[in-house]
């Protein structure tokens, strides 16, 4: 129970800390939404209206004042409105929070589906056509841009084919193309990853004990080769997995499929502070539960660290 | 691991059903008149009052109390009338027959609480409509604004001041308005959906239902019009445009409201002569931009207003040309010494800044610099990512490319008060001339629209004889639309296009 608390307290802290940071680093940027709010570039204003709201929004006050009545705010659960919309900012992260999972999840089970099959047979089949032409794939996969890919698969699949729409959101097919396009640039890395993890397995003394135990191929493979080759596969895909929820802005302009990456480059543009403030600690507490459950997985997948918990306590 | 295998597939196969089942209800609303319309900017709300994107008026969901017509003059639409005495003290007389969506009537206090909604939630409309007071009775509305603003009708026209049901409160999901088509779905930067509104007051619509859809990328645009995804799509790829009108596709390409400028700082010891001022604009080769940079999808500027407007002066033709440029260079007291430009023994080094957001900007200074370079001046060009913050907050540049809506809605006003005088929020070149100043006042409280055109086309002369600004060109608005899309009209302001006329072959 003490250890919960204290691990709660150092992430309220750490919260706390990128919080500050992120602020000042926002704020210290050129520039403030004001003239975005006045629509300058549309309608007669003068210095002095821009310099009337600025008062009003109290951005003339000093830095660490102005975090203060952020502060004050976010311990009264309130993480503002946005300057552009008025709409509450943890109401426009969790609008858009769903497309962005689904995206995520989409393009995980293709990143699966494909890496997998491919990263297994590489490694069994070591320097045979497939260990070749999954080597063509990583090569491939990690070279083309995403937008390139993502152009050719609507060209190919929407305009040629005919069979799966060129863009938006609302049907299972919209989301096809989009986590094609992110999961095969994904599997990429994790096809390499996972032969050369299942190689090194494959080498190790257990295994050949196991076989020396007459403990069948397939068994030796799936119950004890591949379940400790997936750890170093998990915490590549814990890290990436941060960058993929908030990193698909490419994918989601091009598809106009928004998620919360489209957000917060909006808001990062227009300078709508309380919407990236709010989308930093989101994510953060995003990341750190993603690195809970990875921790978990390892614990799941090696016995051996289960075991030294235990040898611990 | 084959439980995992499992669980995936049937995960996979509930996805393709899903998929199948959506797409199939979607055939069966094909014998409907049904139109998707592509846009490159996307919005996250679609309250009007909140919304750069105006998409509830483009999309033909709300209306303003004055449009502006295609031939770029004012025109009565929620407002039958209006007028005032002094400038100041306005009456409108709102149509009878209009209903919002939800059935009630449109009458002078819906209207009235409509606009104080807007003050109240936006500054830009507080700011637009300097509003002091108004009185409704009946179908007539009274305004007093602060102060003398003849101009007040065309601040009526921007979008924003779109008029709704204040009671309804759904305004970023589904505002309830008086235009030909009604909100019947909204996803945050992906598409409104609309329907036809029966009782519209100027007549049915001819569509069903209309997409306005959202993608900022070109290409994308471009492939959803070819797969049948979008039926019109504003700016396609210029590149493109010849392979488009091989399929059957109609491109429509026509000059914006929008102008491509050079603004000169006024504190630099450089542009604050005349003389050098002209020099540069007579190095810019606008025919070379238009052909080469624009591809064609552009006209020359004049001046700061398309010529259309009635408050646009007719210009003489400048010569232009390194030779002129080098007079004018030499009457402000430069001279040419190895090869390079110089004044007082110094070389001249001018500081040019420039922007990405608008990818011919950079281009431009480019054909300028070498231009430049001929007789043997040197440009710095730094690219900066928001042009007017810097603008606003630096001195340090001698000129810099601009772009801006000079009249986007019917009246020069707005430009001439936001660009020349001091305390305007687009004079970031510190431009401080009496007589021009002078005429922008006379033209803040002149009432009759035939004066107020003469005191614009006086300012926008000044503007021309002294070079306070270098105007290059004014960007068309390109869009491509199928061939079976009828009636569709490319709007120069930007503001109306789904509209009750727009049709579409079934």
């Amino acid at each position: 129970m003490i250890h919960i608390a204290k691990r709660l307290i150092e992430f309220m802290l750490f919260l706390l800390l990128l919080s500050f940071i992120s602020f000042i680093f926002i704020k210290l940027a050129p520039g403030d939404p004001v003239k975005q709010m006045l629509h300058v570039d549309e309608v007669s204003v003068t210095k002095e209206q821009i310099e009337a709201l600025r008062d009003e929004l109290k951005f003339n006050e000093p830095l660490y004042i102005q975090y203060w009545y952020w502060l004050k705010r976010f311990f009264e659960f309130d993480l503002g409105h946005s300057y552009i919309t008025k709409q509450p900012v943890l109401s426009e992260l969790l609008s858009r929070f769903p497309a962005t999972i689904t995206l995520t999840c989409a393009s995980l089970i293709v990143m699966i589906l494909i890496s997998v099959p491919l990263g297994t047979l590489s490694a069994l089949y070591k320097n045979k056509w497939v260990d070749h032409m999954s080597r063509l794939f990583a090569l491939v996969g990690s070279s083309i841009p995403s937008f390139w890919l993502g152009l050719l698969f609507i060209e190919l699949f929407a305009v040629k084919l005919g069979i799966l729409p060129s863009m938006g959101k609302g049907t299972a097919k919209h989301i096809i193309l989009p986590s094609l396009t992110l999961g095969i640039a994904m599997s990429a890395v994790y096809v390499r990853l996972l032969r050369s993890s299942l190689l090194e397995g494959l080498n190790e003394d257990y295994v050949k004990a196991a076989r020396a135990r007459g403990i069948s191929e397939k068994r030796i493979f799936l119950f004890h080769v591949f379940r400790r080759s997936l750890i170093p596969v998990i915490t590549i895909f814990g890290m990436s997995l941060g960058s993929l929820i908030s990193g698909t802005v490419v994918i989601e302009v091009l598809f106009a499929y928004p998620g919360i990456g489209k957000m917060v480059v909006d808001a990062i543009i227009r300078r709508d502070y309380p919407v990236i403030q709010g989308y930093v600690l989101f994510i953060t507490i995003l990341i750190v539960m993603i690195n809970i459950f990875v921790d978990i997985c390892y614990r799941y997948l090696n016995p051996e660290i289960r075991l030294k918990g235990v040898e611990r306590r | 691991m084959f439980r995992y295998f499992k669980s995936t597939l049937i995960l996979l196969m509930i996805f393709m059903l899903f998929g199948c089942s959506l797409s199939s209800s979607g055939e069966e609303e094909k014998s409907q008149k049904e139109l998707t319309l592509l846009f490159n900017f996307p919005t996250n709300t679609i309250d009007p009052q909140l919304d750069s994107n105006y998409t509830m008026v483009r999309a033909g969901v709300g209306e303003t109390l004055v449009k502006i017509s295609e031939k770029l003059e004012m025109e009565p639409w929620l407002a039958e009338e209006w007028e005032s005495k002094d400038g100041q003290h306005w009456t409108f007389k709102i149509r009878e027959g209009i209903t919002f969506h939800n059935g009630k009537k449109v009458d002078a206090h819906a209207v009235k609480e409509s606009l104080e909604r807007a003050i109240k939630i936006s500054p830009a409309v507080k700011a637009a409509l300097k509003i002091r007071k108004m009185e409704a009775d009946g179908q007539l509305l009274t305004i007093q604004t602060e102060e003398v603003f003849p101009q007040f009708p065309s601040e009526l026209v921007h979008p924003y001041t779109a008029i709704i049901d204040v009671t309804e409160k759904d305004f970023d999901q589904k505002p309830i308005g008086t235009g030909p088509f009604k909100v019947s779905s909204f996803e945050p930067g992906v598409a409104l959906k609309v329907e036809r509104f029966d009782e519209y007051w100027d007549g049915k619509a001819k569509l069903d239902k209309a997409t306005f859809a959202f993608n900022e990328d070109a290409n994308a645009r471009l492939m959803a019009l070819q797969s049948g995804d979008a039926d019109i799509i504003f700016r396609p790829p210029v590149e493109n445009l010849e392979q488009l009108k091989e399929e059957k596709v109609k491109v429509e390409s026509v000059p914006g409201l929008r102008t491509h400028q050079l603004l000169f700082n006024m504190d630099s010891p450089y542009m604050k002569d005349e003389n050098v001022r002209k020099a540069i604009d007579t190095l810019i080769d606008r025919k070379e931009i238009v052909e080469h940079i624009l591809n064609g999808h552009a006209v020359e500027a004049k001046g700061p207003f398309l010529t259309d407007f009635p408050f646009a002066p007719s210009y003489e033709e400048k010569k232009r040309g390194i030779e002129v440029a080098r007079q004018y260079f030499t009457q402000a007291g430069f001279q040419v010494e190895n090869g390079k430009l110089t004044k007082d023994g110094k070389i001249v080094q001018f500081k040019v800044l420039t922007y990405s957001s608008r990818p011919e900007l950079p281009l431009i200074v480019q054909i300028l610099q070498s231009k430049a370079k001929e007789l043997g001046i040197e440009m710095t060009i730094q690219q900066v990512e928001n042009i007017d913050e810097y603008l606003a907050a630096n001195d340090d540049w001698d000129f810099a490319t601009y772009s801006s809506l000079t009249a986007p809605r019917g009246d020069a006003a707005y430009f001439l008060n936001a660009t020349y005088m001091p305390n305007g929020a687009l004079n970031y070149a510190n431009m401080n001339h009496p007589e021009l100043i002078s005429v922008i006042n006379q033209l803040n409280k002149t009432v009759e629209v035939n004066e107020r055109n003469k005191l614009a086309r006086e300012a926008a002369k000044i503007i021309d004889k002294e070079m306070l600004h270098s105007f290059i060109v004014h960007p068309n608005i390109i869009v491509a639309y199928r061939d079976g899309v009828k009636n569709w009209v490319t709007s120069k302001s930007e503001y109306y296009m789904l509209t009750k006329d727009l049709d579409v072959d079934k």
